[in-house]
């Protein structure tokens, strides 16, 4: 018997292959239901014109009850995106990832939330305390209790 | 009556409701932490959709083979006992008849009545899976869930780090408490059809076309007005798990006993040397705080009070005794050591050069009088490590109470008097450095209710920022522990107000601490509330404790 979490990210996973990606966003793996690779870069005039990053979910067997571990991948040469909501080891401050996180949401949701996220960018900076941060991040960002407090961005 | 004996022989007349189960389908493998016996009640007078095997795929088109064929296997795992138990004591006697509750012969009937059940199947947009038509729906924006998806979702844990627990959100509008709606089918089935009118099997015998007769039936309209969340109809996320509240408490209770660990802090001559924590437990209270505290907290926190009383075996005191306390208390002594050994270092230096001085100019009487405060301060330091020393300092430990709630500090209260002369402890922290090191990264938010010696009052305070629960206790009426049966186990520990109050008695080492606290600004304005290390807003705080996941500042994007 499949856990809920492989069966639905079946069926996620069907509905990619068949409809295929929002534009912008492409499948790089998903080879299994732990860990799934995607490619997002940002349409259009932005500040990551002609970027691409690799986002990595990994999924634990609570899913989509319990949110993906969502991350930017910054292994082999790949690099997170400049942003005031993403720590330069590839750990995301965005609340849809963590106590806004609904079972409603999907990867391909969570993928345009995050590309969207970078389209309205204004100023390419690390957050403030980003030093700080990674200094001590736990390998998993969902263990890291973020605190949201800028609801503008 | 005449289906009667048939639909007795059906093993599914015992434990099903409308051809859905009182347990879960096995959807989901995680702990089934919801009340079983409330989730039954409700799925038996129809308040919630049973737990209906889900088909992984639906089609109109299917015949009632194809549907049956589609149906998740039902969990071969035996459901835990308990579970079983619990289910069918709240059931209506009906449901008495034995367990095997297989349905071996459902293929073979002809009316099929389970499969007509599956037309016009939804989809849960949770689980993916399709359900009967009669499926729950959201109380406030009408959409699907199927009952399976509904009972995982609850408020999230209270963690020693986030010490609220906010009503579940609805997974599709993120409305605050998350409730469903049950329209039951115009039919009944199971448990609590008999002696019903309107049950499917009667009301659709002889029907020609039972398969086509069906869907139309429970279509759902779209309701146009939402639910509140105290509607009678409506089904929360807190009604099936009513122990919200316990665990609250109970967590509240840990990180306000750990916040109620303090470092132990001796005076040794103008400085403070740490020799201890303080365990947090609770133990014999005060009059005082016993009052204090109960009258403001009511149920809650009687209900951690007995629970943390039931397991007060004679080990209990050491549980606590992590790791963390232990790497403390080992700084503590070196930290002590080291400073003895200046001490002594520092007093030979003195007698080597007043025994120069001394030989240079005959002056005897100056020498004498010169180095008085070093030999009282070694002569601390040395009966520091007597018991009977009892000029210590109550440093309340680092409280991890990281809750949003403002720690309302008591201001104007009468405990005043016990807040610490700012600059001596300064001056002890920064002598010492092993000690201010830890005070740093432990005590970094609350420093505040450090009682000195020397300020008679200074019985230890209950938690000003141990968390709001504790902080709002303050100005709460004094009553005697015994008294107030609502006395909550949460509540501070008065540890060392003996020792603290007794600063004053007429021991040896009195006169060195009263030579330091002769220059000190011991004035109560002076003193007021000041937290000895400024308190950080909650939201910069580092990671604290070690063991806990870092907090951080940043910002975040909504979806």
């Amino acid at each position: 018997m499949t856990s809920i979490s492989s069966r639905r990210l079946a069926k996620e996973l069907a509905e990619i292959h068949s409809e295929g990606c929002p534009v912008g966003i492409e499948l790089v793996k998903a080879d299994d239901f732990t860990c799934w690779w995607f490619t997002i870069e940002v349409m259009g005039e932005s500040l990551y014109q002609g970027e691409k990053f690799t986002l990595q979910f990994r999924f634990d067997s609570g899913y989509p009850i319990s949110s993906p571990a969502v991350q930017f991948v910054v292994t082999d040469g790949k690099q997170a995106p400049i942003h005031p909501h993403v720590y330069s080891n590839g750990h995301i401050c965005a609340s849809i990832l963590g106590n806004e996180w609904s079972p409603v949401l999907s990867v391909v949701a969570v993928c345009v939330t995050l590309q969207s996220m970078l389209a309205s960018c204004k100023e390419k900076q690390r957050p403030v305390d980003n030093d700080r941060y990674i200094r001590h991040a736990p390998d998993n960002p969902k263990k890291t209790q973020f605190h949201y407090d800028d609801d503008t961005v | 009556m005449g289906n009667s004996s048939s639909s007795s022989s059906r093993p599914h007349n015992d434990e099903t409701v409308d051809f859905g189960y009182l347990t879960p389908q096995g959807v989901y493998t995680g702990p089934r932490d919801w009340n079983h016996a409330i989730v039954t009640q409700l799925i038996c007078s129809r308040r919630l959709a049973p737990f209906y095997r889900p088909l992984e795929d639906y089609d109109d088109s299917w015949t009632d083979d194809q549907i049956l064929a589609a149906r998740r296997n039902p969990p071969e795992v035996e459901q835990s006992d308990s579970t079983r138990a619990e289910a069918s004591q709240a059931l209506p006697a009906s449901a008495s008849s034995k367990s095997h509750t297989k349905r071996p012969s459902t293929l073979k009937d002809p009316a099929k009545p389970e499969a007509a059940i599956y037309r016009g199947a939804v989809e849960c947009p949770i689980c993916f899976l399709y359900y009967p038509p009669n499926i729950n729906h959201s109380r406030c924006c009408d959409q699907a869930i199927c009952t399976e998806c509904f009972v995982q979702i609850k408020r999230s844990e209270p963690t020693t780090t986030h010490l609220v627990s906010e009503p579940a959100a609805c997974p599709y509008c993120v409305q605050e408490n998350f409730g469903i709606v049950y329209t039951p089918p115009p039919w009944r089935a199971g448990i609590g059809s008999e002696g019903s009118n309107s049950h499917w099997l009667d009301s659709h015998k002889g029907s020609s076309s039972i398969e086509t007769s069906v869907p139309s039936a429970p279509t759902h309209k779209r309701r146009q007005k939402s639910f509140g969340a105290d509607s009678p109809e409506v089904v929360t996320t807190d009604h099936i798990r009513p122990d919200w509240e316990a665990k609250l408490a109970a967590v509240r209770a840990a990180v306000t006993r750990r916040a109620n660990r303090r470092i132990i802090m001796r005076q040794v001559g103008d400085r403070l040397i740490p020799v201890g924590v303080t365990s947090g437990r609770v133990h014999a209270l005060t009059g005082e705080e016993g009052g204090s505290e109960g009258a403001e907290n009511g149920g809650s926190s009687r209900r951690s009070r007995r629970r943390q009383q039931a397991p007060n075996g004679p080990f209990e005191q050491y549980l606590g005794q992590d790791l963390e306390e232990l790497m403390v208390m080992e700084a503590m002594r070196l930290s002590l050591l080291e400073h003895e050994e200046q001490q002594r270092k520092e007093a030979e230096e003195k007698k080597k050069k007043e025994k120069e001085a001394a030989a240079k100019s005959d002056s005897s009487a100056e020498s004498g009088a010169g180095p008085s405060t070093d030999s009282s301060n070694v002569e601390a330091s040395s009966s520091s490590s007597t018991p009977q020393n009892r000029s210590f300092l109550n440093i309340r430990r680092a409280s991890k109470s990281r809750s949003p709630s403002p720690a309302a500090r008591p201001t104007g209260n009468d405990h005043q008097a016990d807040a610490p002369p700012f600059s001596t402890l300064n001056a002890a922290l920064s002598t010492s450095s092993t000690a201010s090191a830890i005070l740093n990264s432990s005590i970094s938010g609350v420093g505040e209710n450090t009682s000195v010696p020397g300020a008679p009052e200074s019985v230890s305070q209950p938690a000003a920022a141990a968390g709001a629960e504790a902080a709002e206790s303050q100005s709460q009426p004094r009553e005697s522990q015994e008294a107030s049966p609502e006395t909550s186990a949460s509540r501070p520990e008065a540890v060392h107000t003996d020792t603290s109050v007794s600063v004053l008695s007429t021991d040896s080492t009195v006169v060195a601490s009263d030579l330091t606290y002769d220059h000190l600004p011991s004035s109560e304005e002076n003193s007021a509330q000041e937290p000895l290390i400024p308190k950080k807003p909650n939201n910069a705080t580092t990671s604290e404790d070690g063991g806990e996941p870092p907090n951080h500042v940043g910002n975040h994007t909504t979806a």
